[in-house]
């Protein structure tokens, strides 16, 4: 059982983020479910992860896959009622496991009540409830967010004859947080699932919270007000409580949602994610070494938070053209593979499968300074189906075993709320948890083992870090420390094999530890201490003088 | 392998931290303080701007700077320890820059090249020249492009010259390389040119790199190299070139350096060119030959005094290099005023060819053949400028072209001294 109070437990912290609907069928009709994910439980414990974060589960018209919510205190009848999530997050923290939920503030669907009486007429007392205009040319300043699919921010509603602003689909109008009544509502629905016992909440697109002429309507200090309040309302009433940050923003403006320790505990590291793709493809660490190096500072009791891959596309959107470029030519050659800004793969078929390169990514994942997420299906290298629409490619059924519809539902296959992936390659034949689960070398059994060797220091989670600088721009390495606990990590980023000599000086007289094998290395002297590497190779070594 | 004497160990160490590039950027330097900052920022901002995505080194040889050229190559490093005042790349860039020997020596520079841009299986070597005061970004494409690209193994360039400059260019290196060896290079000395991995290779294992004449100008012999082993070559105009090298002006260095080196690789090739009996147009990429319409005031009567006293002092000298009829026709002109002397292009052909048949046959020490050249050359420079000095471009062109067509004319005279016996 997780200790609810304790203060900064997100901070070594590792995530796993599942959709219900893709994880497990229970009842047998095509569609997971809350049953089917409490049965899963054992496999989320055995992975060796402490901390789930679901998806939208509300119902919805899912639109949007579920952050279109028409209903925000209560479970879609698709994944089963209150009551099954309720036993869920029981059984979850009978493990040790820690939930997180979604929590979409921004926006409800066009089918919520909200919305349906605020739309109904002018002067309904939630008219105000939502950003209404008799015009489209407000706001000007605000980017279009879906350019694949929204031509304006503003939509025309034919019922009350006045454009309601959107950030995103039209069919997710924006709530009026300049209105007091809104931030109190929001604030109740997350004191409804607090009292449930949820962990903490991921709440989605932040920055768009308020609106303000001339300017662009992202990170405006009214939002961070809001924000500021509410994480007080959260650490006065249910301490321990996680908020987690989406705000797909440069370094300089996320750390603003850290505040001075007083707004999100934790916020997804955005523009590191699609460097650590380019620096590996480079085969040149100074993409991901650059990013970092100008990520500010952030308060002690805060946390980056890092993902490889997740439920959206593989955002493009915070990095240079000429960067994007790059990453399209690369990663993304067939054009329907790309999607507003961004990549919708998944790790594996980006990484063309090598199983030496999805190793070096997940290492630097669970070293560098921040709370890792694994997005699920990943830890076994699940495939994606890019002919599929918007970004359902990347959540298609789990693949549980090698039998009938990949172990995730008895149902008929047809009936399935996707198909799974059938491909020789990465189909469920290939690709599962059983047959994964068999054998020691697996994908999978690396994952466990990779996880286990994070989670046995917290140098990982809390630790500073120090990026060595060795000529050799192949190599990528830095040095974690907290305490009187030290770990280097070295990194080839290269498809050959490399040779690096590290400065070590300052640690000179001790050993190193590889934390894989426990194997020791040569003691560190004055001299450059010289280490080869494998093409992908990475090591990890806890400093010790003995 | 050459390499593995050639590079010490600290070079070699550097070359391991760069590892496999695509392309490799050579800088043979000596004492360049005055222009190498500005090359090198040229050479990365043509690597940002042409080729952001390629594995690129920067390589710098030098023949012992005391002027800190060393220093200033490798700052124009782009590591990962971040700067604001940083120009943006996506890769890192390294700078690597090694001393190979105390003195300058153009061959050891470029052998010192070679062999890293073959260890790190760079796919184009392109050298670039550190007193190019008019370099440009684009030059590097330029030189690049044919051979990544387009599969040519030697990109030469093309400057626009102003009128007076290229004098030895195009009153023997051109024509002679064109006549000997069939193949139209306008820059067959070239200090900015791009090779081939394969191409870099050959040359690199060749056996030539001990001869006096390759360290002093190995550039001629890449040239040759390249034509004799039917590699692809290329031309690729570049732009106004003002050079600030001061040994430049030192002509007796140069005609080593070119014609020396020049000479010295007709011995080893014979049967090949013996063979060739016209020649060939040579891929021009982007532009065209041009000449700036600048004048440069030329001591005219100061060129023809050492003409003909050098005619007349070095007459002994001539009698082992030249023929009866030459010597007697050189001495005639020397003898002229200097509002009629003329050098007429049939008799500066015999000229050099019995000079280059006299190399071959080593009547006397080699050095000393190319050194007498010297005061000769003067004297064709000072036809040539009278020649062309109210010339348009077209003019200038057709009069290097005549004098071309005379070496291609006198070819078998050339056959024939180079065969006599002395």
């Amino acid at each position: 059982m997780p200790v609810r109070n304790q203060p900064g437990w997100y901070k070594d912290a590792i995530i796993y983020q599942i959709h219900v609907r893709t994880f497990f069928d229970a009842n047998n009709d095509g569609i997971g479910d809350f049953q089917g994910l409490t049965q899963k439980l054992d496999y989320v414990q055995q992975l060796g992860v402490d901390t789930i974060w679901l998806m939208p589960f509300f119902p919805s018209p899912l639109r949007d896959d579920g952050y279109d919510i028409s209903d925000y205190t209560s479970v879609h009848s698709r994944y089963g009622a209150l009551e099954d999530f309720k036993t869920f997050l029981a059984t979850a923290h009978d493990r040790g496991v820690r939930v997180i939920i979604e929590m979409v503030l921004n926006h409800t669907s066009d089918q919520h009540p909200w919305f349906l009486e605020s739309r109904s007429s002018r002067d309904n007392p939630k008219r105000d409830w939502y950003v209404w205009s008799d015009t489209d040319a407000r706001y000007r300043g605000a980017r279009i967010i879906f350019l694949d699919t929204e031509m304006s921010n503003w939509a025309w509603d034919p019922i009350s004859k006045a454009y309601y602003w959107h950030r995103f689909f039209s069919h997710q109008p924006d709530l009026n947080y300049d209105n007091p009544a809104v931030r109190e509502e929001m604030w109740n629905v997350m004191k409804f699932w607090l009292d449930l016992g949820v962990d903490g909440f991921r709440l989605d697109a932040v920055p768009y919270l308020i609106e303000r002429e001339e300017t662009n309507c992202e990170n405006l200090p009214e939002t961070h007000a809001i924000v500021r309040d509410l994480r007080k309302r959260v650490d006065e009433q249910y301490p321990g409580t996680m908020l987690l940050a989406e705000a797909n923003q440069w370094p300089a403006d996320l750390c603003q949602y850290f505040g001075e320790g007083d707004e999100f505990h934790m916020a997804f590291h955005f523009p590191l994610m699609p460097r650590m793709f380019m620096g590996l493809r480079l085969e040149d660490r100074k993409p991901i070494t650059e990013i970092l190096q100008q990520t500010p500072e952030i308060p002690p009791s805060c946390q980056w938070s890092l993902f490889l891959r997740n439920h959206d596309e593989l955002t493009l959107e915070m990095v240079t053209d000429i960067e994007r470029d790059y990453m399209y030519d690369i990663y993304a050659q067939d054009k329907s593979m790309r999607l507003n800004l961004g990549i919708r793969r998944r790790l594996a078929p980006l990484l063309d499968n090598d199983r030496r390169r999805i190793e070096i990514m997940n290492g630097m994942l669970m070293s560098l300074p921040g709370t890792p997420i694994i997005y699920y299906g990943d830890e076994i290298g699940m495939g994606d189906n890019i002919y599929l629409g918007d970004r359902n490619g990347v959540r298609t059924p789990m693949q549980w075993s090698g039998g009938w519809n990949g172990g995730f539902s008895a149902a008929d296959p047809e009936s399935l709320y996707s198909p799974p992936i059938l491909n020789p390659v990465y189909g469920y034949q290939a690709v599962n948890v059983l047959s994964q689960n068999r054998t020691h070398h697996s994908l999978l059994s690396w994952m466990k083992r990779l996880i286990s060797v994070r989670r046995s220091t917290p140098v990982f989670g809390s630790g500073s870090i120090e990026f060595l600088h060795p000529a050799n721009h192949r190599v990528l390495a830095y040095v974690r420390q907290l305490g009187k606990e030290t770990v280097l990590v070295v990194n080839n980023l290269s498809s050959a094999a490399q040779a690096v000599e590290l400065d070590l000086g300052r640690y000179r007289g001790n050993i190193l530890i590889e934390m894989f094998g426990k194997n020791v290395f040569p003691r560190i002297s004055d001299v450059p201490y010289l280490l080869t590497m494998g093409p992908y190779q990475f090591y990890w070594f806890r400093l010790r003088r003995i | 392998m050459p390499e593995e004497t050639l590079l010490s160990d600290d070079f070699l160490r550097q070359l391991i931290n760069v590892g496999e590039v695509d392309i490799l950027i050579g800088l043979p330097t000596h004492n360049n303080a005055g222009t190498i900052q500005q090359v090198t920022h040229a050479i990365q901002a043509g690597i940002l701007k042409c080729f952001p995505r390629d594995r690129a080194v920067i390589i710098n040889a030098d023949g012992g700077s005391r002027d800190g050229t060393p220093q200033m190559v490798t700052g124009v490093s782009i590591d990962d320890v971040w700067s604001a005042s940083k120009v943006y790349a996506l890769r890192t860039l390294h700078a690597v820059s090694t001393e190979y020997g105390s003195s300058p020596e153009p061959g050891r520079a470029l052998r010192t090249i070679l062999a890293a841009a073959d260890l790190l299986q760079a796919k184009v070597c392109v050298i670039i020249s550190a007193d190019e005061a008019t370099i440009e970004p684009d030059w590097l494409q330029k030189l690049v492009k044919p051979v990544y690209r387009d599969n040519f193994d030697l990109a030469l360039p093309i400057y626009q010259r102003q009128r007076f400059e290229g004098l030895l260019m195009r009153n023997v290196l051109y024509p002679m390389v064109r006549s000997i060896y069939g193949c139209r290079v306008r820059e067959p000395f070239a200090s900015d040119f791009a090779i081939s991995s394969r191409l870099a290779t050959d040359f690199l294992n060749q056996d030539l790199w001990n001869q006096d004449w390759v360290r002093l100008g190995p550039e001629i012999s890449l040239t040759t190299a390249a034509i004799t082993g039917s590699y692809r070559i290329c031309q690729a105009f570049l732009g106004v070139r003002a050079h600030t090298d001061p040994s430049a002006t030192d002509l007796i260095l140069a005609l080593r350096r070119t014609v020396g080196a020049l000479f010295a690789s007709l011995d080893a090739n014979f049967p090949m060119w013996s063979k060739i009996s016209s020649s060939q147009p040579v891929p021009l990429i982007d532009g065209t030959c041009a000449i700036t319409p600048e004048a440069i005031n030329i001591n005219r009567e100061r060129l023809r005094d050492m003409f003909a006293n050098g005619v007349s002092e070095l007459d002994p000298v001539f009698q082992y290099i030249l023929s009866p009829q030459t010597l007697a026709d050189l001495h005639r002109i020397a003898a002229l005023d200097l509002n009629e002397f003329r050098y007429p292009p049939e008799l500066w052909v015999r000229t050099v060819f019995e000079f280059a048949a006299s190399f071959h046959q080593s009547v006397i020490n080699r050095d000393h053949i190319i050194q007498a050249l010297g005061p000769l050359f003067r004297g064709r420079a000072l036809s040539f400028l009278e020649e062309i000095s109210d010339a348009t471009e077209e003019q200038i062109e057709m009069n290097v072209e005549r004098l071309c067509g005379e070496f291609e004319r006198l070819k078998p005279y050339f056959l024939k001294v180079w065969n006599e016996k002395r």
